[in-house]
């Protein structure tokens, strides 16, 4: 534990040393920081907004992974299910990009320049392409997939693996209030 | 006030101190947390925008219920544990806190609004079951919705406004 929280810290010290500096002090003195937390309910509604696309997401991806598991959606195939969460997870990490963009600008130096915050962002893009891949393979094997009742080693590996993605970025997202910056 | 010697008392329980004293028990304790409300409230609307024919129309609503529920059930039992931790180490500062308040209002609402629907709406389920819901069913869905939201939201507002309700 305390291990990673040295590592941590080295990358705060490192992420002082890049142009991200410049840039994070750049956005908090223009007048959308201002904007943005002039508010108080602002913030709070932007992250409530962000929680629930996050459980938008969650529920999904949920949905998705049992029923590679064969334990729900029984009465559609993978491929249905699929059509029928996977547009909830792009439209709610629409919502994600937008709520978590205020977020940023709202305290541009709490973000850009915290170590929990770019290994999240790093998280994101992996979920992101496993999730595109995902999506690529059910389109090419929607046919084999309406017959098989119970998905591949592969998509069980890949299923358990978004999850345990998705539950880091959560986890990181709240220890971006928290690391040191 | 008796109610506060409680709190106070709670708050010196050993494990509250030592959640209190820990540099990571508590954000890690908050992430769960987290973790576990997205999946309540995930699966939960699930159910509430089947209930209001809004997703997945042409699955069963005892298929939904049965994909949702013990999943509901046990995210719910790990957000209680951890909001439980959270509650103990902080006791005191979050009963004088309103939104803390209002958020435990508010989830007893949805256990209310819920156990309504179970004992008065669910017992006709294989009537709508594959066809439209009717409007007690809707209604259970659209409150749910609105109780969850407003949950969430005042739980958030417990975060910004944690050391303005307490006597300095």
């Amino acid at each position: 534990m305390s291990s990673i929280l040295d590592l941590l810290f080295a990358f705060a010290v490192w992420l002082k040393t890049t142009p991200l500096v410049k840039l994070a002090l750049w956005i908090q003195d223009t007048p959308l920081t201002g904007l943005i937390n002039s508010n108080i309910w602002l913030a709070p509604v932007v992250q409530t907004t962000h929680i629930l696309a996050i459980a938008a997401t969650v529920v999904s991806v949920l949905m998705i992974s049992l029923r590679i598991f064969g334990v729900a959606g029984q009465s559609r195939t993978l491929a249905q299910t699929a059509a029928l969460h996977l547009p909830w997870i792009w439209g709610a990490l629409a919502v994600l990009l937008i709520t978590g963009l205020i977020l940023i600008v709202g305290e541009p130096v709490r973000e850009l320049l915290n170590p929990a915050f770019w290994v999240k962002m790093v998280l994101v893009v992996v979920v992101v392409l496993v999730t595109l891949g995902f999506q690529g393979l059910v389109r090419r094997h929607a046919d084999q997939w309406q017959v098989s009742q119970r998905g591949t080693l592969a998509l069980r590996a890949g299923a358990v693996a978004v999850i345990v993605l998705w539950c880091l970025i959560i986890v990181l997202g709240r220890w971006i209030a928290y690391a040191p910056v | 006030m008796v109610l506060q010697a409680l709190w106070q008392a709670i708050e010196a329980w050993p494990l509250s101190q030592y959640i209190v004293t820990s540099d990571w028990l508590f954000p890690t304790l908050e992430s769960v947390h987290v973790i576990a409300i997205t999946t309540v409230i995930g699966t939960i609307a699930l159910m509430d925008l089947r209930l209001l024919g809004m997703v997945s129309t042409t699955t069963k609503v005892t298929e939904v219920s049965h994909d949702t529920l013990r999943w509901t059930w046990g995210a719910f039992g790990l957000a209680l544990v951890t909001g439980g931790l959270l509650f103990i180490s902080k006791a005191t500062v979050y009963m004088v806190n309103p939104y803390f308040v209002w958020k435990m209002v508010l989830i007893l609402l949805a256990g209310v609004n819920m156990g309504v629907f179970h004992v008065f709406t669910w017992p006709s389920v294989a009537g709508w079951d594959a066809s439209t819901t009717p409007r007690p069913a809707k209604l259970a869905g659209a409150l749910s919705l609105a109780f969850w939201l407003a949950v969430v939201f005042l739980g958030r507002m417990i975060g910004f406004t944690l050391d303005q309700f307490i006597a300095h």
